[in-house]
């Protein structure tokens, strides 16, 4: 993918018009690409701006250290007002720093927590530690640390290969990190139990699904 | 005049009551701190049987905090002989059953032996705290805590206290009506002042063991800086609940971007998860219960819904059934 495809994407994703395996992807990516994280910065900050009309309001100490950032960027103040007036009827000349600055924020702290959620390095959610490299991994495992960088949709979403207990393991998981279980091991008990059912399920075969057709009907599927 | 001075003498003990009763008031809340506390910081280790669903099982917690790095770890003694080993923010899941390894990053305030949430003054409108007696548990006196919901939207709790180094010596999770859901009695415990490394050591050669490493799924984020991304939340709630946490994460086993809400009345929370990606149908549907987890999975507009909490089934039915995409996020 060229820079400008890049910038199409990231500039999409901002003015939330991206679908959500792109936005995955890009997520994926971002997390690997310093240069890429700069450049989503600043997308960050232009889709924002954009987004100003609809009335965004911000936490004000975050908003004038972003608003400090932005002033000294003029190439992006200058680029963001010109793409904004490309895009948007009305003028966006005018708006005083401290609004910009703002609604940059907004933006910023939004990107940082998807960049939070995405900060694996590799993200296939289950990767092989370092011992020992000759053991019998699961099929999955392998096939995520061998993905190329292209990849749409990641094999573990088509959920027909997951039976119920194993979604909902991942779930309670998650949520365990909210709650207070009286023992915290029930919770791992239940990826533990995940685990061993995921691979069972998945260990045949699983090379197939790589060319996974779900990636472009879910996309269809998306009411945009 | 004696009538005057009888009249007195009830005011002096109506004034010694009130005293007394604000007194008791404050005094639970201060033993669940105290407990927190001993969990948090002291050197323990002991064995305990934890009984879930009809199930019992033993275990050994040996808990160690030395230059501010707190290690754990948690032995079953039954049959399987799985080891969860925490040292620091690393968890490390020994499956000799299974001749896996897991590796995952936790955040560092999660004990493995769980504690309970700082009860704060929103909390009293929805459960009653009571100090309710004291009584003997092997051999060591204790404080007997019994947290009541106030309604059925909720579990409570009972709670001994050891007197002497606050560490609780039983907890229950009960429902409404006391049925006990879920258990954990200490057999025996001791507060070491010095625990040594090698009582963190697997007890087990991982020879030829899979080692396989979950990468962290999701960390707590501001509700603020979500909120231009997010699109869901539940409309209508149980009484008191409220939303703590507003992430937007990427999860295994899922298509898309997961948003993740998390509604707490200040004791218990509720999970609520909603996939970007639209399905035709959600691979889970209706009630499960996962130990005292109950869950509650539903489609809304297409999109699959799971919502999961230490509550009863009610509870997460009710939360699932009143989630909607926010109007203003609509297109």
């Amino acid at each position: 993918m060229n820079n400008e495809e890049l910038d199409s994407q990231l500039s999409a994703m901002f003015d939330d018009e991206l679908p959500a395996p792109q936005c995955e992807l890009l997520a994926r990516r971002l997390a690997r690409d310093d240069a890429l994280k700069a450049r989503w910065g600043r997308y960050a900050a232009i889709g924002a701006v954009v987004r100003t009309e609809r009335g965004l309001r911000l936490d004000g100490h975050l908003a004038s250290r972003v608003s400090t950032a932005i002033a000294s960027e003029p190439a992006l103040l200058a680029g963001s007002a010109a793409r904004a007036t490309g895009q948007r009827k009305g003028p966006l000349r005018g708006w005083s720093q401290p609004v910009a600055g703002a609604a940059v924020a907004a933006g910023v702290a939004a990107v940082a927590i998807l960049m939070l959620r995405a900060a694996s390095p590799d993200l296939p959610l289950i990767a092989q530690a370092a011992p020992p490299p000759a053991a019998p991994l699961a099929a999955p495992v392998a096939s995520a640390d061998a993905r190329p960088d292209s990849y749409v949709v990641p094999p573990q979403g088509e959920s027909s290969s997951f039976t119920p207990p194993v979604e909902l393991a991942d779930f309670v998981v998650a949520h365990s990190e909210f709650s207070m279980p009286l023992l915290r091991s029930s919770a791992l008990s239940a990826l533990v139990a995940a685990e061993s059912s995921s691979d069972s399920a998945d260990a045949p075969g699983d090379a197939g699904k790589s060319d996974d057709p779900n990636a472009g009907t879910s996309h269809a599927a998306r009411s945009r | 005049m004696r009538l005057g001075r009888a009249s007195e003498r009830l005011t002096w003990i109506a004034l010694a009551l009130a005293v007394t009763a604000v007194a008791s008031a404050d005094e639970p809340q201060k033993w669940l701190e105290r407990m927190n506390q001993a969990l948090t910081t002291l050197n323990y280790d002991g064995v305990f049987l934890h009984s879930q669903g009809g199930r019992v099982e033993t275990l050994r917690i040996i808990h160690r905090v030395q230059g501010g790095v707190v290690t754990e770890r948690l032995v079953s003694l039954d049959g399987s002989g799985r080891e969860f080993i925490r040292s620091g923010t690393t968890l490390t899941c020994y499956l000799p059953d299974e001749r896996k390894v897991l590796v995952e990053q936790q955040p560092a305030q999660s004990l493995l032996l769980g504690s309970l949430p700082s009860f704060g003054p929103s909390a009293s409108q929805f459960y009653d705290i009571r100090a309710v007696r004291h009584t003997r548990l092997i051999g060591k006196k204790t404080q007997l805590i019994v947290v009541t919901p106030k309604d059925e939207y909720r579990y409570g709790y009972r709670l001994w206290i050891d007197q002497a180094t606050g560490m609780p010596l039983k907890t229950q999770l009960c429902d409404r009506r006391g049925n006990v859901i879920e258990q954990v009695v200490f057999a025996s415990i001791a507060t070491p002042d010095r625990i040594p490394d090698t009582a963190f050591q697997p007890d087990m050669a991982t020879d030829g063991f899979q080692w396989v490493r979950q990468l962290p799924m999701s960390t707590p984020a501001a509700t603020t800086a979500a909120s231009s991304v997010s699109r869901w939340s539940a409309l209508e709630l149980p009484p008191g609940f409220h939303m703590s946490v507003r992430a937007v994460q990427i999860m295994p086993g899922t298509t898309g971007l997961v948003e993740h809400l998390v509604y707490t009345d200040g004791i218990a929370s509720v999970s609520v998860f909603v996939e970007s990606h639209m399905h035709a149908d959600h691979t889970l549907s209706g009630s499960e219960q996962v130990g005292s987890t109950s869950t509650f999975a539903t489609m809304v507009d297409g999109h699959p819904v799971t919502v999961v909490g230490e509550v009863p089934a009610e509870t997460v039915r009710f939360i699932a059934n009143s989630v909607q995409e926010r109007p203003s996020a609509r297109h």
